[in-house]
């Protein structure tokens, strides 16, 4: 059979993106964690960390780490403007009207990054200039391995900050018992200011890895963004592990798809999942710390 | 809604004290929902004299088109202020309903050649018909997660719209969609165009209004504030969170077969989440539990982006600042938070006189 004999390429490829999605459920958990809020702006920030860099890379001729590195850094002053300029205004809002103002800033950020970046499609150099090694008659280019080494390295970090940190505790706690927050003396504004921070950089750390494998544009942030998110709703919403076993589950099933219906589909396979598991197991494979509490 | 007001009198309600007193003379009662009955007012008919007037005084056919758009999409704000402003529930498929009522316009009127009044009811049908099928399983769900769940409907209706061109003509969509027309009368000009949907704006508007002084307008009210309070004094929660749904749908697809008719085109482009993002803000600024104040929305918001179009390749960035700032300085909708300053500041002289005396 023809199918067949692609599958295992399509898995490759399927873990490669499954690695992506993770790395952007994992910025919306963050933010999740500290402050029950879903940033739709998340995907904007995948999409400026790569665009940055880019820009930083072929326009100012910086070396590619500084670049990389300064990228970083702009896109976490952006996600600690979006917090003071949107979200903390907006602290006693009700959930339409902060799920709107974040929908605004994605829509803000991604024409004003058409605006500065023009509107042609980037790519950035790969990570290590070598072909793409063969296994058998799959084929996987290096810097796939790059992306699951940058998913891990930030599960692995996240875990961290949040088991082994007092910050991490802090920010938990903020989102679990806003009283009982209040009451030990953690500043709860601050704790969400530096949750964003966090969540944009995972984002811009997301865009700098995936943008040498595919291009960046203007509009991509937002689809990647909403992947993302279903990544994280699928393997448990709040969990940090949910987010990397729902993006790779999504992933891998997304680009099966591809071999067994048209591949115009395969944008609708990844929201046909999302209503899925909303009505059959809301609180995802892993289940969700947060599925009974007032905001979902 | 009168819960978040600013307790003082601030120096900034002096400048637009003007501006206020003049606001005060159409803009809706915001509790216009808690009185008994409903009597026709002063306001109402200013309202539907303007609505006559108003294209006769300002007669160019640019500003009839844009009010022709005004009246589509505040045929669909109307239908989600039921939805979001009185069932308190979020959605951000209303395009999606939106694109099911063109495409079924399009494809009755140029393919099957049914008249197009048939076609206009039918194409409500068709949205509240898919309405009933996707809220039967999402409505279960509550605040970011239904929210995300009609987006993803949304999404995956354009996705099936684009890869399935035998019927709706793929990406490039379908052309040549005759023009509406009722026992010959043919509605070819933007003026024509402009009476027919603000007329059937107005026929919905009235249908709404008697809707949510019925019971089950009372028992949107109910959920919204509390399901549990709601079910336990007899509501059955997700009926009335399903009917509300398809209703909002049977506006929205109403909605979309007037625009396929008046545009003559349908095509994906138009049915995106940019267009769920315009109606949720129509509502969010017009005020929730208020009937005339989306509809207001919806004219503001079309003027806006029909101002801000000459800008070319800003007009979006600036869109985007423009609602941000709209929702962090009017959170509450923009007439809403005018009306309680204006309560206020009428009411200022006499309060603080009694404030002394208690103090004394």
């Amino acid at each position: 059979m023809d199918i067949w004999a692609t599958i295992p390429q399509l898995l490759t490829s399927g873990i490669t993106f499954g690695a992506i999605y993770a790395l952007v459920g994992l910025g919306f958990v963050t933010i999740a964690r500290a402050s029950q809020i879903i940033n739709f702006a998340q995907g904007e920030f995948v999409m400026l960390g790569g665009m940055i860099t880019f820009f930083l890379l072929n326009k100012i001729h910086l070396p590619y780490p500084l670049a990389a590195l300064l990228a970083i850094l702009i896109v976490v002053l952006i996600g600690f403007l979006l917090h003071l300029l949107v979200i903390y205004p907006l602290r006693k809002a009700s959930l339409p009207i902060l799920l709107m103002a974040t929908l605004g800033a994605s829509l803000f950020l991604s024409s004003a990054s058409a605006l500065f970046f023009g509107t042609l499609p980037k790519a950035l150099p790969p990570f290590s200039a070598r072909a793409p090694f063969e296994i058998g008659n799959i084929s996987i280019s290096p810097q796939s391995l790059w992306v699951l080494v940058a998913a891990f390295l930030t599960l692995f970090s996240l875990y961290l900050l949040s088991h082994r940190l007092l910050l991490g505790k802090a920010m938990e706690a903020s989102s679990t018992d806003p009283l009982g927050a209040d009451l030990t003396g953690i500043s709860r504004n601050l704790m969400i200011f530096l949750a964003f921070g966090v969540s944009a950089g995972i984002g811009s750390v997301a865009g700098i890895f995936i943008t040498p494998i595919f291009y960046v544009s203007y509009y991509s942030g937002t689809l990647i963004g909403l992947k993302g998110f279903i990544a994280a709703v699928l393997g448990g919403w709040g969990k940090h592990s949910g987010a990397i076993l729902g993006g790779f589950a999504l992933g891998v099933v997304e680009s099966l798809s591809v071999a067994f219906i048209p591949s115009g589909y395969k944008d609708g396979v990844a929201f046909a999942i999302l209503l899925l598991i909303l009505y059959f197991r809301p609180k995802g494979i892993l289940g969700s710390p947060f599925i009974d509490s007032r905001r979902w | 809604m009168v819960d978040q007001v600013h307790k003082e009198f601030r120096k900034r309600d002096l400048l637009y004290s003007g501006a206020l007193w003049l606001l005060s003379l159409i803009l809706p009662d915001p509790q216009l929902h808690y009185r008994r009955e409903y009597q026709f007012r002063k306001r109402d008919l200013i309202y539907f004299l303007t609505i006559i007037a108003l294209p006769m005084i300002w007669s160019d056919p640019h500003f009839h088109h844009i009010m022709v758009l005004a009246g589509i999409h505040a045929i669909l704000a109307l239908g989600l202020t039921l939805f979001l402003g009185y069932a308190g529930q979020i959605s951000l498929g209303q395009a999606a309903f939106f694109g099911i009522g063109a495409y079924t316009m399009a494809i009755l009127t140029t393919r099957c050649g049914v008249p197009s009044l048939p076609a206009f009811w039918a194409s409500g049908l068709t949205a509240s018909f898919f309405a009933y099928l996707i809220g039967r399983p999402i409505l279960k769900l509550k605040g970011y997660f239904l929210a995300l769940a009609t987006l993803g409907f949304g999404e995956i209706f354009l996705v099936m719209v684009r890869e399935s061109p035998g019927l709706t003509g793929g990406v490039i969509g379908i052309f040549d969609i005759p023009y509406f027309s009722l026992a010959g009368f043919i509605f070819d000009t933007y003026l024509k165009q402009y009476y027919l949907i603000w007329g059937i704006l107005m026929g919905l508007a009235l249908f709404s209004k008697n809707l949510i002084r019925s019971k089950m307008g009372r028992a949107f009210l109910a959920v919204a504030s509390s399901e549990d309070g709601a079910s336990a004094v007899g509501i059955d929660v997700s009926r009335i969170k399903l009917s509300v749904f398809v209703i909002g749908a049977a506006f929205a697809g109403l909605a979309g077969s007037l625009f396929a008719s008046v545009m003559s085109t349908a095509n994906p482009e138009t049915f995106s989440l940019n267009l769920s993002v315009l109606i949720v803000m129509m509502v969010i600024l017009g005020g929730m539990g208020n009937l005339y104040g989306p509809i207001a929305g919806a004219i503001f918001l079309t003027w806006l982006i029909n101002g801000l179009s000459r800008y070319q390749e800003y007009s979006l960035p600036i869109y985007g600042v423009i609602l941000i700032l709209l929702l962090v300085f009017f959170p509450d909708g923009i007439g809403t938070r005018l009306r309680v300053r204006l309560i206020y500041l009428i009411s200022y002289s006499g309060r603080k006189r009694r404030r002394e005396k208690v103090e004394l």
